[in-house]
């Protein structure tokens, strides 16, 4: 049965922020896992080899395979990856994470500075 | 004794330490920030603590989910930088005190604070960012680190309120140390920001200036606010502000602001505030001599 955190009551309501808790964590440990094994040089070199092997040696499910070939960035948080371990696998596929903002919000990266105080910062 | 003289508090964005380590400090876009530090840098190098006594968070770097504790105290001679997927950086391996990190873990379990221990491992970004921006590192760091980590990743928090009292017990640990040891109390994170979802991107200038003026004048007010308040106020991450609360619960009563630069470039409102002790701790020079 299902309670409500009480500190967390209300997040629910603000559109595009995910809670990660323990259940969400449960669900997704080995998912969250393989992006946090990317701070080894050995995992690194393992998916720039053969990111197919790779995503099969960390157990991924068909759906969770599918958000990584698609660099699906949203679509890997609202399936209940924690953000920092899915940015220690954005610095192996070379992505800043200014890209990757934008790409969650559903913007270019200069359509997305555009909306940021210094514009032209890097 | 071992007194708290000041706190800290400072954002610990991973760019900065990107930007540190390609030598960025004059660019125009990033100057603003890297000169906003060097008056906090030149009132430690005046202050001259022996301790940076740091609450920060592992991005689940060193931890990972598979066992992630609430409150966490280092204890090590060294630790090393970590390697958060990008490579090692050019810094010297954090140092520390094991005769005062053991104190301070044993004074907080026996104030009812079970921490969780950890020795040689990495520390990452929720200190490395910051770090070489407060003290110089060549030939190596002035002085040893007491890294306490708190999670703010995984629901359940631990709720604002622990947070500011875990602080007043590290008060308590520190005092309770015979050595003369000046610390300063370092709380990382903030200020407003939304790094995940859709609503990556948001921030709250206002709220942060109102954050900064009560954290300073009437702490215990932001102890009553709930996880799902930061969120909404700041942004999904700035509910690591609460590792500010531990900093501020560790200071005195009455604090006075020395320095504050606050700098929104692109997502997080990069932050940087000084705080003393009110009436001041004497400076080392004009220590008295310790009573037999």
């Amino acid at each position: 049965m299902f309670t409500q955190n009480p500190q967390t009551a209300g997040i629910e309501a603000l559109t595009g922020t995910y809670v990660f808790d323990l259940r969400t964590c449960n669900r997704t440990l080995a998912f969250n896992r393989f992006f946090w094994n990317m701070i080894r040089p050995e995992y690194r070199q393992a998916f720039w080899d053969d990111e197919e092997a790779a995503m099969t040696a960390a157990g991924l499910k068909d759906e969770e395979k599918a958000l990584v070939r698609a660099r699906d960035w949203l679509g890997i948080v609202q399936y209940g990856v924690n953000f920092f371990v899915l940015e220690k696998w954005a610095r192996v596929v070379k992505k800043t994470n200014l890209e990757v903002y934008a790409i969650m919000r559903g913007e270019t990266l200069e359509d997305f500075m555009q909306t940021r105080m210094v514009p032209h910062a890097r | 004794m071992a007194r708290i003289i000041g706190g800290i508090g400072t954002s610990h964005v991973p760019t900065i330490g990107v930007a540190y380590d390609k030598g960025r400090q004059e660019d125009p876009v990033w100057a603003p920030l890297f000169d906003g530090y060097k008056p906090v840098a030149a009132w430690l190098a005046e202050q001259k603590p022996d301790v940076l006594l740091f609450f920060y968070n592992d991005h689940a770097t060193t931890m990972f989910f598979d066992l992630y504790p609430t409150f966490a105290l280092g204890i090590g001679e060294r630790f090393p930088v970590a390697d958060e997927g990008a490579g090692l950086r050019n810094l010297p391996d954090i140092r520390g005190d094991v005769e005062f990190q053991a104190h301070i873990g044993e004074s907080l379990v026996n104030d009812e604070f079970d921490m969780t221990f950890f020795q040689s491992k990495p520390i990452d970004h929720g200190i490395a960012s910051p770090l070489p921006l407060l003290w110089p590192h060549a030939p190596d760091w002035p002085g040893t680190v007491v890294p306490i980590a708190i999670n703010v990743l995984q629901y359940p928090l631990p709720t604002a309120r622990r947070c500011y009292r875990l602080g007043q017990a590290v008060r308590r640990a520190v005092e309770s140390y015979p050595e003369d040891l000046r610390v300063v109390v370092v709380g990382t994170g903030g200020l407003s920001h939304q790094i995940h979802g859709e609503r990556t991107g948001f921030n709250n200038t206002d709220w942060d200036m109102e954050f900064l003026e009560t954290f300073r004048d009437d702490p215990e007010r932001l102890t009553s606010l709930r996880h799902a308040d930061w969120v909404r106020l700041g942004g999904a991450e700035s509910v690591e502000q609460i590792m500010w609360l531990a900093m501020r619960g560790a200071l005195g009563a009455e604090i006075t602001e020395v320095h504050r630069n606050y700098y929104l470039m692109t997502t997080t409102a990069m932050t940087v505030v000084a705080y003393e002790d009110h009436p001041p701790v004497p400076a080392a020079s004009d220590r008295e001599p310790v009573a037999a």
